[in-house]
């Protein structure tokens, strides 16, 4: 079955056009037929062409002439109302793509600005963007920044602990939690981890977020009040740094 | 915000579909498959075509080239050829352009949706690369609170940042 993309324009060559023509038309009836027994409804199709005098007809003569007349016996507005022929039936296509279009347009320029958003926070500095660029990124960060808010108050909500909490309490705290069941397990696990490494280390916990993660990535990062606030990443990082201890 | 993957192309089984939900579901999407094929075919092959279809719920939907009426009326009368004259040709050949037109719109609008589709993907694909090196690009849910506080402290520290540079710029626009 060959996947070519078809131009949406008539078929100038003959012979392509005939085979097209044959093999597009079979495939019509099937669909009628199949949406036709799907879903228990009549139906009929009827196509003429240029290669034989009579049309061809599905159901059958006889089926085209019954679905007619019911067709026929409805209000001039009902059989109206969602009758379309080509011009309209292309205009449709139009608006619906023109839609799905602005949709993913949207989608990208979130995409985007999101990652002007993650390049700043390490340091890219600002100066190329325009005035438009920058409140997009106001708004990114307005909305990053309150969903933040809404996942801390619902961590903090079901770990009640201070963060200076001693390992015992912790592990009874991780089994409360458990049987709550209402925790994510996952981030609850990452923040009792860091605490207890400094609990056990006997440091301030920001001093030391050697966490861990992918691969065993580990980067350290600043707190706001004592180090620079952007956090700022291990020796290789995609991008140039801003604050290097 | 990832799409959730739909179920895909499913084989289906060819017997009325039980359940009305999906029945009326299906009915739609296929129905609106089937009007776009005839469509193409129309404009493809240069043909006559009339379609009609009952809902499930007795509301008609039908599609003709080149009206639905001219096709009712062509069987019916049991025509092997429409009528023809200089007057039709010239409708005909003014309607053909017109749908000319338009299908090139629709050709240019689709080519669109594609490029910017395939950027998204790219975009994707950029941001699962540096997740994959900076782990404050995770989604936040999975981020953990220590973490979360960490990151809501720089971007608020940016965000002045920015409301800064903002009045720099409109400033310096008011001026000049």
């Amino acid at each position: 079955m060959t996947r070519k993309k078809v131009t949406l324009a008539y078929i100038a060559n003959d012979a392509a056009r005939k085979a097209t023509f044959k093999k597009r038309k079979k495939g019509l009836m099937k669909k009628v037929s199949e949406l036709s027994t799907l879903c228990g409804i009549e139906a009929c199709a009827i196509v003429y062409s240029p290669y034989q005098a009579e049309p061809e007809v599905w159901p059958s003569t006889l089926g085209a002439r019954r679905a007619i007349a019911r067709f026929k016996n409805m209000s001039e507005m009902d059989q109206s109302k969602r009758m379309v022929n080509q011009q309209g039936f292309i205009r449709q296509r139009i608006v619906k793509a023109e839609e799905q279009l602005k949709k993913q347009l949207r989608e990208n320029r979130e995409k985007e600005i999101g990652q002007v958003m993650y390049r700043a926070l390490v340091g890219e500095g600002l100066q190329g963007l325009t005035i438009v660029d920058l409140n997009d990124l106001g708004w990114m960060l307005d909305k990053t920044g309150k969903e933040i808010e809404e996942r801390i108050k619902k961590l903090k909500k079901s770990a009640p602990d201070s963060e200076q909490a001693a390992p015992v309490e912790l592990q009874a705290d991780k089994s409360s939690e458990e049987d709550n069941g209402e925790a994510a397990p996952k981030s609850n696990a990452a923040f009792n981890d860091v605490v207890a490494a400094e609990a056990m280390q006997n440091q301030p916990w920001y001093m030391d977020l050697l966490k861990p993660r992918n691969e065993g990535n580990a980067m350290s990062l600043g707190r706001n009040d004592l180090m620079p606030s952007y956090p700022y990443k291990n020796p290789t990082p995609p991008w140039s740094n801003f604050y290097f201890p | 915000m990832a799409k959730k993957p739909s179920l895909g192309r499913q084989k289906i089984a060819i017997s009325k579909i039980p359940k009305k939900n999906h029945l009326q579901v299906t009915f739609s999407k296929r129905r609106s498959g089937l009007f776009k094929k005839a469509s193409e075919l129309c404009t493809l092959c240069g043909v006559d075509i009339g379609i009609i279809v009952f809902s499930p719920a007795s509301k008609v939907f039908s599609f003709g080239h080149p009206e639905v009426e001219f096709i009712i009326e062509r069987f019916l009368a049991q025509d092997p050829a429409p009528p023809d004259s200089g007057e039709c040709r010239l409708i005909e050949a003014h309607r053909n352009a017109n749908l000319r037109d338009l299908n090139g719109i629709l050709t240019q609008v689709l080519e669109e949706l594609e490029a910017e589709r395939k950027r998204g993907e790219a975009l994707d694909e950029m941001r699962r690369e540096s997740q994959r090196q900076c782990w404050w690009e995770a989604p936040i849910d999975e981020l953990g609170l220590c973490e979360l506080e960490q990151l809501g402290g720089s971007m608020e520290e940016l965000k002045k940042n920015v409301m800064r540079w903002i009045n720099e710029l409109m400033k310096s626009e008011n001026s000049s």
